[in-house]
């Protein structure tokens, strides 16, 4: 076995075959979070078993569509902010980093409209694969 | 079955003013008197209460610093924050942990003289052991919509992005009966926050980032915009006063030992105690004189009062918050029992 990752578009594909496919109907799936990627290599595995997660929910009858939210695993992300000034010929002049912390909700708020006994965490130990 | 009391500030709008999340405080001697492990009780309480809400659980016995370096008596000792009757499992509760300082602890923190001298016997809370917890800056804990910042002192709705300030000295207010202000942070406040002292487990600002006579804002003349809008409940100013006096009184310097704060750097004047002028920083220098607070004013004459005059004339002396009220406690707070 090979640990190996995915390219992104491949991963979006991937989810919307699976919601397309597993059920008894296509269904539709609405991917968030990802808004911000252009580039990223995921987690080959975990793509897997979240490519059967998709499935395993798309086969069920009493659901019409899916949402697919990704939201980071630790609520405060510490970001690299680059600011860039172009000139007219698309070339970099100055360049300042900086960073800033961001606090963002846990999933409990985005399962606001769901019963806690339907709700299966799946997840490892934080730090583990 | 055992009932836990606990106390709190509903979420929505008060005298004006929005709260922003479920504000739950507890007494430690109520969870003790339960037989309930602190996360116990926050989980006992968490369970009445459907919306966000940040909690904190109290210790009056115990003694902590103020932002600006002033030890206060009471702290808070473990921290939650909740959404929907659950605490999330990896991010929604955090301890404070005592800390065994040394003398040669209390030579690098020299703040600490006041608790020394005045709470020898008292154990010392700041934050929580930021060696330990998985948060990476912040001491915030963080369940759903709720999020509870700053080792309790700072909560906020994340889905809103409203927020309140809750200073500490107001929270024990609130525990023990007594009034507090209720109104909007201000200016003065706002660079006040940043005139930190040096603290390894600081509530706010640990491993000593920034000496004492430094702001840890850096931010000039917006500094007073940081938090300008924000609620605040914090405690009557005679409160903060009697324990600014008693700092200043052990032989603490502004500027050197504990904060510039505008509030200790006002209470130093009228009692005509030394301040540090030389070790404040230029750019702590540049946020203070942007409210006011310049150095001509440092320098200038003021009449000598006694700290009981000081006490009583507080609201008139000190400044700090805007368009605010000055509330008994009892009627902000609402008296509530969990089942435990």
């Amino acid at each position: 076995m090979k640990l190996l990752h995915t390219k992104l578009p491949e991963f979006i594909k991937k989810m919307q075959v699976a919601a397309a496919t597993k059920g008894s109907t296509p269904k539709e799936i609405n991917i968030m979070g990802l808004e911000n990627l252009r580039s990223a290599k995921m987690q080959s595995l975990r793509t897997g078993r979240i490519e059967h997660a998709v499935g395993e929910i798309a086969a069920l009858d009493n659901v019409e569509r899916l949402e697919l939210i990704m939201i980071p695993r630790v609520p405060e992300t510490m970001q690299t902010v680059i600011v860039k000034g172009i000139d007219k010929e698309g070339v970099c002049q100055k360049a300042v980093l900086e960073i800033i912390n961001v606090l963002h909700p846990t999933e409990e708020a985005y399962l606001l409209d769901c019963d806690p006994e339907n709700v299966e965490d799946r997840r490892p130990a934080i730090g583990n694969h | 079955m055992a009932q836990l009391k606990y106390r709190m500030i509903p979420e929505g709008m008060l005298n004006g003013k929005l709260i922003p999340l479920n504000i739950v405080l507890i007494d430690y001697k109520d969870v003790k008197e339960c037989g309930l492990e602190p996360k116990e009780a926050f989980e006992a309480v968490a369970k009445t209460i459907d919306g966000p809400a940040g909690l904190n659980i109290i210790d009056l016995d115990a003694v902590t610093t103020t932002s600006d370096g002033i030890v206060v008596e009471g702290t808070i000792i473990r921290m939650a924050a909740s959404d929907r009757g659950r605490i999330n499992k990896d991010f929604g509760y955090l301890e404070m942990i005592p800390l065994n300082y040394t003398d040669e602890d209390v030579k690098r923190e020299p703040h600490l003289k006041v608790w020394r001298e005045k709470y020898p016997d008292r154990t010392l809370y700041m934050g929580p052991d930021y060696k330990k917890k998985i948060i990476p800056v912040h001491n915030v804990v963080i369940t759903g919509r709720a999020s509870n910042n700053n080792s309790a002192t700072e909560m906020m709705n994340i889905v809103t992005m409203e927020e309140i300030l809750l200073p500490i000295l107001g929270q024990l207010e609130i525990l023990r009966g007594g009034k507090v202000l209720l109104g909007y942070t201000g200016e003065v406040i706002s660079v006040g926050i940043g005139m930190v002292v040096a603290e390894e487990y600081g509530r706010i600002v640990p491993k000593r980032q920034y000496r004492c006579g430094d702001t840890a804002h850096g931010s000039g003349e917006y500094a007073k915009t940081l938090k300008k809008h924000i609620p605040i409940i914090c405690a009557e100013k005679p409160v903060l006063a009697k324990y600014i006096i008693q700092a200043l009184e052990c032989g603490l310097v502004p500027g050197r030992d504990i904060g510039g704060s505008p509030a200790v750097l006002t209470v130093a004047k009228y009692l005509h105690k030394d301040i540090d002028f030389d070790n404040i920083t230029d750019r702590a220098y540049e946020e203070l004189a942007s409210i006011g607070f310049t150095k001509e004013w440092m320098h200038s004459e003021f009449p000598l009062l006694t700290p009981e005059e000081i006490i009583a004339r507080a609201d008139e002396l000190i400044p700090g918050c805007e368009d605010y009220e000055i509330y008994d406690s009892k009627d902000l707070v609402q008296v509530k029992y969990a089942e435990c």
